[in-house]
């Protein structure tokens, strides 16, 4: 209990609530200019955090929502595709048929086979076709051609030294593939030094999984599926993280793999949105019917009068038919998945969004209430201040 | 019996003490803003004596003291105070800093960074081959990287703004601690002389408070009048007329940190010594709160440069290379011999750092000896706990851990020798490996030689990993705690600042109420002493014109006689 103001309260007292008036004024006055209830991190500790949370959550969603968009460009470019090839399917199915009956002749089988080659050919130019710059239908390999015009032998590339290598000699690839469908082989060194001394592990899928770790590279050496390497060694020797690769092919048509391309479209929700021409086209991995196959053997068989050979198409046709089906029915399928993912995103979005708002944006109505208060409150302090000079005994001592 | 000349002197004696009665007033009004002046009050005292039957009455006047107005314990409230609101004062300037550093309530800064590099990961890895999407991931990555070194530059740079600043208050103090031993000097002897050195003590007492705002401070005062000060562990800053000083003297662990020393012993930091204060506040910002940051920053930097690069290298390149480090690997840095080791030979680190976190490997010998027979056991944590004793080979190559290897060449071991060695990945440091930098092939985006986004994808997934940062934290989260800590630590301050502040001034105001002066009471006092130094003098004028009368009459007795 204060009993006797001294000259220096009365100024100390008004000095400090003057500032402290302007001070809330002045933040009062920042809120309403920038729109915002958090302009620092100490206006609300926790909040900033959570703000920052929001951010981060929407921007990965966003992230996500590309992720879908060309996801689902990619299926919709791949589904369309399918259904013309399946629309062309359809149409040599009915000549096939026309062609198996007895009212055919060897010259209108002879017709229908120099038709049948365009309608070949457009089924392989929509299996090779691009989305972007990328092969629709290759698996990973999306810069390879996936599919030859004549089919061939099972066959071995040349051997491929990595560009960063430190090993200048040469390798060289050997052997017979045996292996049903498309591979990559890769060889990795771990220990580098001379041929003889390096070690080195194989890889059947490209690089992600690995074998055992073996040693002596300077005999030639079987990779696996019956191919060989054979190395010769330069000036330089092999370096730990030397990388050496080599595709392979089953006999066919197909030049792809069988690897789906994928990317993340939630928080650990990987899609895989590429069909690979390997199932859709191929008999090997997960496909069951060599299309272009049977498109051929159709071809000859028509060129052959081989009504035989061209009943036993048939059946094939059909099952072409199915198998392209399939999947053009996984493209809707995924297609209805990614929208329902894009739905969720949406919704967790507008969520987010007002969460964030509900902590960061200021609520103008109420600044502008206390604007108007703390402005009165100031008037009234300077007015205080102005008074506090002439409030003194001095004006009664005349 | 009646004696005209004793109401002459009484008169004297009141218009003498109302004189100085003013006089007082006067010095009390010319003092109204003087800091720390305590308000003075003449004290009036009757004298002579009253005894209506011997009729010798007489009762004067006089100034018996003047009276310094002035309440003890109030001013030892108010130095006792001052330390608190001067401690968060200095948190609070320095954290403001900090904050507006690290204030991203409008975008941008590490937080929109990192989501930018998360997305360039994943866009890559929809796109493996696109050159475009690696130019960009190098881009946002390269800022992100220099975005670290920027705000970890900052909070170096505030440190080091702190260290000038903990120098130049330690020499202020000094200028104090001299000015209190030179009033001690002058105190004493102005009152041995039996003089009132009121005026003295008062500058004294706001000495002491500006003494307390530096550092807080313990004092006495000894009968002599000599007020004594000194510190928590008892060492004396004032006795008497004897100062002892402070100086800051460069940390030996981190010579970016200045100790706090005595200058007669500088080898001896009293940085824990100092409690509350201006002092106090910058070492615990600068040391605890600020470092901590710092620390929070490095660990974060060396979390991502850890995982983003332990990914990186299980991908391929555009070439179908293995990738190597996306980010500049962490560093080893050289070891440091503690002081007073018997070793004197050369002790060298060496191999690849491959801990995820910030670590201090510690090695201390347990049996001395040469190479071959010394033993010797490692901590990981900087020292808090050991591993096995383990033989010192005669090679003198051992390994610590986390890939750590060091090697002492020729020297003899003493028991308890110690070495550090600091395995750490610093924020200021990060930076995107050069050699990406220069061809943005060698990103390692695919999880196979041909050419997938798979391997970009797991990097992109890094983000959501919540088992990297401890307590369920992502990289992402632990950003957003740390901005939380951040403003949490200045709220405190602040509040902390404000309250002090509060009573602080409530403190003030009841010492004002005691020693303050004011204006109006002066004038009425002016008045007092103006009404009674004029009816003294009014008094002499009737004395006067009494004795007039009675020469007269000694006159016309003459002339009739």
């Amino acid at each position: 209990m204060i009993t006797r103001v001294s000259d220096n309260m009365k100024f100390d007292l008004l000095n400090n609530s003057m500032s402290n008036v302007e001070v809330q004024y002045n933040d009062i006055m920042e809120k309403l200019s920038t729109q915002k209830q958090v302009n620092r991190p100490s206006d609300d500790p926790l909040g900033m955090g959570k703000i920052l949370d929001y951010r981060s959550a929407l921007a990965q969603a966003s992230n996500y929502q590309t992720n879908i968009n060309s996801n689902k460009s990619w299926l919709s470019a791949a589904e369309s595709n399918l259904t013309n090839v399946n629309d062309v399917l359809t149409s040599i199915k009915t000549t096939a048929i026309s062609q198996a009956s007895a009212t055919a002749s060897a010259s209108t089988r002879q017709i229908a086979a120099d038709s049948l080659q365009p309608l070949i050919d457009q089924i392989r130019s929509l299996a090779n076709s691009k989305f972007g710059n990328s092969y629709l239908f290759a698996g990973t390999r999306t810069e390879t051609e996936p599919f030859s015009a004549t089919a061939s032998a099972a066959r071995i590339d040349l051997a491929v030294k990595a560009k960063g290598d430190a090993f200048d000699g040469t390798v060289t690839s050997g052997g017979v593939y045996t292996g049903l469908a498309n591979k990559t082989y890769a060889v990795k060194i771990i220990t580098g030094g001379t041929l003889a001394a390096t070690t080195y592990q194989i890889s059947a899928d490209g690089g992600k999984t690995w074998g055992a770790i073996q040693s002596d590279l300077s005999a030639p050496v079987t990779i696996g599926d019956g191919i060989t390497l054979t190395y010769t060694a330069g000036t330089v020797n092999m370096a730990a993280n030397d990388m050496f690769y080599v595709h392979a092919y089953a006999q066919g048509y197909y030049n792809g793999n069988g690897e789906e391309l994928s990317n993340e479209v939630n928080n650990g929700v990987t899609s895989n949105y590429s069909i690979t021409g390997e199932e859709a086209f191929t008999d090997q991995g997960k496909g069951t019917v060599p299309i272009f196959k049977v498109l051929d053997d159709l071809k000859t068989a028509l060129q052959n009068n081989d009504v035989n050979g061209i009943t036993s198409q048939l059946d094939l046709l059909d099952k072409a038919s199915a198998q392209i089906s399939r999947y053009t029915g996984q493209c809707g399928t995924r297609t209805n998945g990614l929208d329902a993912s894009s739905t969720a995103l949406d919704d967790m979005n507008t969520r987010l969004t007002s969460l964030k708002s509900n902590i960061e944006d200021a609520d103008v109505a109420k600044l502008a209430t206390d604007f108007q208060m703390k402005q009165l409150a100031l008037e009234a302090t300077y007015k205080l201040a102005g008074d506090l000079g002439t409030m003194t005994i001095l004006n009664f001592l005349k | 019996m009646g004696d005209i000349g004793r109401v002459l002197n009484t008169a004297r004696d009141a218009i003498l003490a109302n004189l100085t009665a003013l006089n007082v007033t006067g010095s009390n009004i010319a003092n109204v803003n003087t800091p720390g002046y305590s308000q003075l009050r003449p004290d009036f005292g009757s004298i002579g004596v009253f005894n209506a039957n011997a009729g010798t009455e007489q009762v004067g006047v006089k100034i018996t003291s003047i009276e310094r107005l002035y309440n003890k314990y109030l001013d030892a409230q108010v130095v006792q105070q001052e330390p608190n609101g001067a401690f968060s004062q200095a948190q609070l300037d320095v954290l403001n800093n900090v904050e507006s550093v690290f204030n991203e309530s409008t975008g941008g800064g590490i937080n929109d960074l990192l989501s930018q590099f998360w997305s360039a990961w994943s866009q890559l890895s929809a796109n493996p081959s696109g050159i475009t999407e690696r130019d960009n991931l190098v881009s946002v990555s390269q800022s992100l990287a220099s975005m670290f070194n920027q705000r970890a530059n900052d909070l170096i740079k505030i440190q080091s703004d702190m260290n000038t600043q903990i120098s130049d208050t330690v020499t202020q103090l000094n200028g104090y601690l001299a000015q209190m031993a030179d009033l001690n000097d002058k105190i004493t002897q102005v009152e041995i002389a039996g003089g009132s050195a009121a005026s003295l003590r008062d500058q004294r007492t706001e000495l002491l408070k500006n003494i307390s705002q530096i550092v807080q401070v313990n004092y006495y005062e000894e009968a002599n009048g000599a007020l004594n000060v000194y510190i928590s562990n008892g060492r004396s800053l004032v006795e008497g007329s004897n100062v002892w000083k402070l100086g800051v003297q460069a940390n030996p662990n981190n010579s970016n940190y200045n100790d706090v020393v005595f200058q007669d012993t500088p080898t001896v930091a009293i940085n824990n010594n100092l409690q509350g204060g201006k002092l106090a506040g910058l070492i615990y910002a600068r040391d605890t709160q600020v470092a901590g940051y710092l620390n929070d920053l490095d660990n974060m930097a060396a979390t991502i440069v850890s995982n983003v690069n332990t990914q990186h290298s299980s991908g391929y390149d555009l070439n179908g290379n293995v990738g190597g480090n996306f980010f500049s690997p962490a560093g080893i840095y050289p070891p440091v011999a503690a002081n007073g080791n018997g070793y004197a030979g050369k002790v060298t680190a060496g191999g690849a750092y491959t801990g995820t976190t910030n670590k201090t490997y510690e090695v201390k010998i347990m049996a001395g000896g040469a190479l071959g027979t010394a033993t010797y056991e490692v901590s990981s944590d900087g020292g808090k706990t050991w591993g096995s004793t383990q033989p010192m080979p005669a090679s003198g190559n051992i390994t610590l851990g986390d890939g750590i290897t060091l090697t002492f060449t020729a020297g003899t071991f003493a028991a308890n020798d110690r070495f550090s060695i600091n395995a750490t990945y610093a924020a200021a440091d990060m930076q995107v490996d050069p050699g990406i930098v220069a061809d943005v092939t060698k990103v390692a985006a695919s999880a196979t030689v041909n050419k997938d986004g798979d391997n970009a994808g797991l990097i992109a997934a890094i983000q959501n990993d919540s088992s990297l940062m401890g307590g369920g934290m992502t990289i992402d989260n632990y950003y957003e705690s740390l901005q939380s800590k951040i403003g949490q630590d200045v709220a405190d301050a602040k509040n902390n600042n404000d309250q002090q502040t509060a009573v602080l001034n409530q403190m003030e105001s009841q010492r004002e109420a005691v020693s303050g002066v004011s204006t109006d009471e002066q004038m009425m006092n002016m008045i007092k002493y103006e009404a009674a130094y004029n009816a003294a003098g009014r008094l002499i004028g009737v004395v006067n014109s009494m004795m007039g009368t009675l020469i007269n009459l000694g006159i016309e007795t003459a002339i009739s006689s």
